[in-house]
């Protein structure tokens, strides 16, 4: 029926071509970008080539005289991890409760998280910060990991309901006429069938606390609690174009974690992310 | 009544399925509702107690901030002043119309064009490609990226002196003169939308690809046999196919849109004056800068009741037809 032409072929991965250079292209610059040395960098004929590469910019946005990424980015991972081990540990708990609950109120649960995932920020942050500010956990990383649960617990509990939903019942009759009590049940015969989604769920949860911008931006400010975003912030608000090749790379940095995580979590993640949004 | 029976729940933990199979006495309704659903009942719990004391307090706090003269560095405790705070936003602030106006561009401008490029991209990767999988992972990285990373890419693109744009758009004679993008009151705005839409289409577009996928080639192929160009199956049959998806991520966009600060932050800090401040960064502002809580808590208010009209009216106009 569609049969190919060859207009049609290059119709097809001309548009891909438009498409992708759209998505890739301006990261590429960055990358490119960083590379160069500062003649380079600020040349009157940019050049997507880079003749003579440096490593120096990197240097300066790793090195303690300069941005200091190596700490910044131990911060964040400290607070990411920790992020992503809660968020996963009661989104497991509560995804499980979620899909095989069937008594009322199922849906004014599923209808809460649903709000609680939209209510984010402005809406959030002056009450944060001061209960932060009375219970003296302002510029610590506890904080940061209390008020990150925010943004990844509803998504994360619902994302983990859809992956328990696939397991079939049957099972855990099974199990329990075996004489498993229903914890011992979920830890060594559910969790074992969802450990994909589990892994997906803490990924998601480390991108997002990696990601965030706002809540470190009101909740942090010493070195040893600053994270990458707020660092970076800070040296553009103050340097601004005096050092874009330090700045630069310093995002390209910043940006290899996420990329990476993301890459191994990608599957099960849009598997679960499209198969929530399209139901409804 | 719920606490005591959590607790026996949870001694003893095995369901005993048989009627009249309970030791003492006649099982009561709520004995057996527990049996039944206490377990996943106390699973749900942890988070469901949690985002009622993290967020939906939190919230419900915000608006009463709004109706208190309350600044957390003086030492003055809060007090009650009604809508003294609304009146004072509404009437005598000069930069809270404009701010307002700002908010309504920026999120029907990006909300827009994301459903526009979203879409269009979507449909590019539903064709029949080599490594389509590869295509659809690669698209989503700008909307993995930390929204600091994004801010830099497009700032140095649009550099007033050394950037891309600046250079490529003088070289084919668009411009005579560089611009200082960030710098205009007028020209930051472009520099904005292209940025939310090139980090925010993604996600649509991972939606509405899923969507696609759902619409079987027969379909297609029956509108292709009566004769129909591409063009037609495009408005006639796939758009209105995918119709539903379209709705869901459009609210999705303009209520994260609505309340996103992080953007605009990010890239101009609501500037150059308060030429891009929305209602988000304008709560920060109050908060943060000028550390009036309970004039936050208005701005706050109101962008929230405005979010709740404007969802209404859109939900009515393009939300699910019951015919």
């Amino acid at each position: 029926m569609f049969r190919d032409s060859a207009v049609r072929v290059i119709g097809r991965y001309g548009s891909l071509v438009v498409v992708m250079g759209f998505i890739l292209l301006p990261g590429l610059w960055l990358l490119v970008s960083s590379l160069k040395t500062n003649q380079t960098i600020f040349s009157s004929t940019p050049s997507w080539l880079v003749e003579e590469g440096t490593l120096d910019h990197y240097a300066w946005a790793l090195g303690g005289r300069g941005l200091d990424m190596t700490r910044l980015m131990g911060n964040t991972l400290i607070v990411c991890v920790l992020t992503a081990a809660i968020t996963a540990f009661f989104a497991c708990l509560a995804g499980y409760g979620l899909a095989r609950y069937q008594g009322k109120g199922a849906r004014v649960a599923i209808i809460g998280l649903l709000i609680a995932q939209m209510v984010q920020g402005p809406m959030i942050m002056l009450p944060w910060y001061q209960i932060a500010m009375n219970l003296q956990l302002l510029d610590t990383r506890t904080i940061l990991v209390l008020i990150y649960q925010t943004m990844t617990l509803p998504a994360a509990v619902w994302l983990m309901s859809g992956f328990f939903k696939n397991v079939p019942t049957e099972l855990e009759d099974a199990a329990q006429m075996d004489g498993a009590g229903r914890l011992r049940t979920l830890t060594s015969v559910i969790l074992p069938l969802t450990k994909p989604g589990l892994v997906a769920v803490g990924l998601y949860a480390f991108i997002l606390a990696w990601n965030d911008y706002q809540y470190a931006l009101i909740m942090t400010n010493s070195s040893s609690t600053r994270t990458v975003q707020i660092g970076i912030a800070q040296v553009m608000e103050s340097m601004g174009a005096q050092n874009w090749g330090g700045i630069l790379a310093a995002g390209v940095l910043a940006v290899v974690p996420v990329v990476v995580l993301f890459a191994l979590a990608q599957r099960y993640l849009i598997q679960g992310l499209t198969a929530g949004a399209v139901k409804n | 009544m719920n606490q005591t029976g959590t607790r026996r729940r949870t001694a003893d933990p095995r369901p005993t399925r048989q009627t009249g199979a309970t030791p003492a006495g006649r099982p009561g309704r709520g004995r057996r509702w527990l049996q039944k659903h206490g377990f996943w009942v106390l699973l749900m719990s942890p988070v469901l107690l949690y985002l009622l004391v993290a967020q939906f307090y939190p919230l419900v706090e915000t608006v009463r901030l709004s109706v208190f003269d309350h600044r957390p560095t003086s030492p003055e405790p809060q007090s009650f002043t009604g809508l003294d705070n609304y009146r004072e936003l509404f009437t005598e602030d000069r930069n809270f119309w404009r701010v307002v106006r700002n908010s309504f561009l920026w999120v029907l401008g990006s909300t827009g064009l994301q459903l526009i490029v979203g879409t269009t991209i979507a449909l590019v990767l539903n064709q029949r490609l080599r490594l389509r999988g590869l295509w659809r992972g690669l698209m989503l990285i700008p909307w993995v990226m930390p929204v600091i990373v994004v801010a830099i890419i497009w700032r140095w693109i649009f550099d007033g002196q050394h950037g891309l744009a600046n250079h490529y758009l003088t070289q084919i004679g668009l411009l005579d003169e560089p611009i200082v993008w960030l710098g205009s009151e007028i020209w930051v705005w472009p520099v904005l939308l292209l940025t939310a839409t090139w980090m925010g289409s993604p996600f649509i577009a991972l939606m509405v690809l899923a969507a696609l996928q759902g619409i079987s080639r027969d379909v297609l192929e029956a509108a292709a046999v009566d004769g129909t160009t591409a063009r037609q199956r495009l408005f006639h049959v796939i758009l209105p196919m995918i119709r539903p998806t379209l709705f869901v991520a459009g609210m999705i966009a303009v209520v994260l849109t609505w309340f996103k600060f992080e953007v605009i932050w990010a890239l101009t800090n609501g500037g150059p004056g308060f030429a891009t401040s929305i209602l988000p960064t304008y709560v920060y502002t109050q908060a943060f800068q000028r550390f009036d809580f309970g004039m936050a808590g208005a701005v706050a208010a109101t962008a929230m009741a405005i979010v709740l009209v404007v969802a209404g009216i859109l939900a009515k106009l393009f939300g699910p037809r019951k015919d």
